[in-house]
């Protein structure tokens, strides 16, 4: 075939150049951000009263007198995560499957863009939302005396709903891309539209399924605003949901709202926290990249 | 496209304009969407450069009218203070500082307003500690509010940056141990019981085998607040240990979410500046201590264990630049005993204030 394309010029090149230059910036912040975190974390760390293996296995978190264990944190954020994706990956991917397989282009018209402006909400209005309407709820149910005002469950429930429309949208571009070869031959060898979805597309799209969570995840893991308005504000190791506890990252708002002194061991604890955050979410965000990039190559 | 879709991956974050971006880029074609992305970054620049113009202009005029002047004295004078006409008061004031004190400075800030001063008071609320730290230290403020006095190391802080603090009394504080209206057997404590409350205690029926066999939910303010410090030093000899390591803690430095946390459960606690408690007075139960309750009576004839003095700090070089942080102290200074009640404090006694009066002249060298 006659290559029917214009010769470039110069001036094609611009947009390229200019845009490769703000993609430049990006990596420049990522590095710079995690230049900062770890100088600033190893002040924490050379501090006397602090050691690795204590602030990776200790029980109990008070910076102010000398209490340096992450666990009560670590454990709260991966509650409240665990939560939310237990809401938001079996409705996020039914939202998918039927998106993607059996609306009508009318309803699909109406549900994408409802969709999109449940992503557009600020997460403040959701912290609002746990507080004033998902924490009373819960108390309705499970009785008061069970659920404190504070409790992990109802922030976590409402994270689900934050990362719902995520996992929709990238959910259903995952299933769009299984070929449509693997469709046809399930509905020629006599397949209902039901086990085709279910037992042939899932599957081969489960590479790109799991990356979607995976990121998902790692939203959900550095969500902010929710956690610290209903989760909690004093970190606390429990397994019950109905229990206050403090994440990680409603530690590091509540400190630095507080305006701490700068060079206290609580300030330099925030870093320390933040790092610990940072290795968890682009450990998550490069293990998902990996998965998604199996996928392709299945299929290429 | 496989890039940008990296970035929506990354940077997700919920806004319309990567949502934008990212569908736009798959639907179109990739030429068509490079320039609708170029003309959104030019205008987003052309936008960005527009309003960052705008502020220098005004930063200009703002210094304009910082020069010094003292045309807002008209009036009888109050209390030995000249007269204040806030019409005639211009520039910005920054303050920040205890929570407890903030309901107050926020009264005092709107009356100035109503009376026709035109421009802003910014009143972070962050505790006594905090806006020490940006009085001292930082030097960002013009009045630091506390509800404790000014430490030594506070001081040699401010000496540092050339400031030295002064300090205004402006009212008294019931420090309000509180409870929910559902908790039924919590009236009274000793301050022993107290300590044992909020310190080690694990379950009310720990201190006192009357009371339920349930654990102590705990609402405190944060370690940077006035109150938190206050209450340790009063009740737990200085010690912050025993408050921090307390099981069912909760820390935060703003109030209101002490009170949520409080009037959710009966077997919940906390204390607070008496204002939040005199806000929420329909939801939560003042715990009285060692018998006495906290009234304007109790207060001023100091039987009150917990009652606690309030202030704002400022330094003289600030007050004499700074017209308007002047004439700010001076009006509050003069009419702080009118307001005080309803904010729900009670009046300091006229003695301190009539020093903050004399210090405030003396730093104007009047």
């Amino acid at each position: 075939m006659a290559n029917i394309r214009r010769k470039p010029t110069i001036t094609s090149y611009v947009p390229g150049t200019i845009l490769f230059l703000f993609a430049l910036i990006s990596i420049i912040i990522t590095i710079g951000i995690a230049v900062i975190l770890i100088r600033e974390s190893y002040l924490f760390f050379n501090d006397p009263e602090v050691d690795l293996w204590g602030f990776l296995t200790g029980k109990q978190w008070q910076p102010m007198i000398n209490k340096f264990g992450i666990l009560p944190l670590l454990n709260a954020t991966f509650t409240t995560s665990i939560i939310a994706m237990m809401l938001g990956i079996p409705v996020g991917l039914c939202v998918a499957v039927y998106l993607s397989e059996y609306a009508s282009d009318k309803t699909r018209a109406i549900l994408k863009p409802v969709l999109e402006v449940l992503a557009g909400i600020p997460t403040i209005v959701y912290g609002y939302f746990a507080l004033t309407f998902m924490t009373p709820m819960l108390r309705g149910i499970f009785g008061e005396g069970v659920v404190e005002i504070y409790n992990t469950a109802s922030a976590g429930l409402v994270i689900g709903i934050l990362v719902l429309p995520m996992i929709a949208t990238m959910a259903e571009d995952a299933i769009g891309s299984v070929p449509k070869e693997l469709r046809l031959a399930a509905y020629a060898l006599g397949g209902t539209k039901l086990e085709t979805t279910f037992k042939v597309i899932i599957p081969a799209a489960l590479s790109g399924l799991s990356a979607t969570f995976l990121l998902s995840l790692s939203r959900a893991i550095g969500e902010t605003m929710i956690v610290a308005l209903a989760a909690g504000a004093g970190p606390k190791l429990t397994a019950n949901p109905f229990e206050a506890a403090e994440t990680i990252t409603g530690y590091i708002v509540r400190i630095s709202g507080g305006d701490v002194s700068y060079n206290s061991v609580d300030y330099n604890s925030i870093f320390a926290l933040g790092l610990v955050l940072f290795v968890i979410t682009f450990t998550l965000n490069l293990v998902s990249r990996k998965i998604s990039q199996k996928f392709h190559q299945e299929y290429d | 496209m496989a890039w940008l879709k990296i970035i929506h991956f990354s940077f997700y974050r919920n806004t319309f304009l990567t949502f934008y971006i990212y569908r736009k880029c798959k639907t179109t074609s990739t030429e068509e969407s490079m320039k609708k992305i170029v003309v959104l970054i030019l205008t987003l620049l052309v936008i960005s450069s527009l309003s960052a113009g705008g502020k220098q202009e005004a930063s200009v005029t703002a210094a304009n009218q910082d020069e010094k002047n003292l045309s807002w004295m008209e009036g009888p004078s109050v209390h030995g203070l000249p007269g204040v006409n806030p019409l005639k008061v211009t520039g910005n004031i920054i303050t920040a500082g205890s929570s407890t004190v903030f309901p107050l400075s926020e009264r005092m800030a709107e009356r100035f307003k109503d009376e026709g001063y035109g421009g802003t008071i910014t009143i972070d609320s962050i505790g006594s500690g905090a806006g020490f730290e940006r009085f001292t230290v930082a030097g960002e403020t013009d009045i630091a509010n506390a509800s404790r006095g000014i430490k030594q190391s506070e001081i040699e802080a401010a000496h540092e940056i050339g400031r030295d603090p002064i300090e205004f009394r402006v009212g008294t504080d019931a420090l309000a141990v509180t409870v929910s209206k559902e908790n039924t057997f919590l009236k009274n404590v000793t301050l022993e019981e107290l300590a044992q409350i909020f310190g080690a205690a694990a379950r009310w029926s720990d201190v006192n085998p009357d009371w339920p066999n349930q654990p102590i939910q705990r609402f405190i303010p944060g370690t940077d607040s006035g109150t938190f410090d206050y209450f340790a030093e009063e009740v737990f000899n200085k010690q912050v240990e025993p408050l921090l390591s307390a099981s069912n803690v909760q820390l935060s430095e703003d109030d209101n979410i002490l009170v949520q946390g409080i009037k959710g459960s009966p077997y919940a606690i906390g204390f607070f500046g008496y204002a939040y408690y005199a806000e929420n007075a329909d939801s939560l139960n003042i715990v009285a201590i060692e018998g006495v309750e906290a009234s304007a009576e109790n207060v001023d004839n100091n039987s009150y264990p917990l009652a606690r003095p309030l202030y704002i700090y400022s330094d003289a070089t600030i007050l004499q630049n700074k017209p308007q942080v002047a004439a700010f102290i001076n009006f509050y200074l003069s009419y702080v005993n009118e307001e005080v009640v309803d904010v729900g404090y009670f009046p300091a006694n006229e003695e301190a204030i009539e020093r903050g009066r004399a210090a405030w002249l003396k730093a104007m060298g009047l």
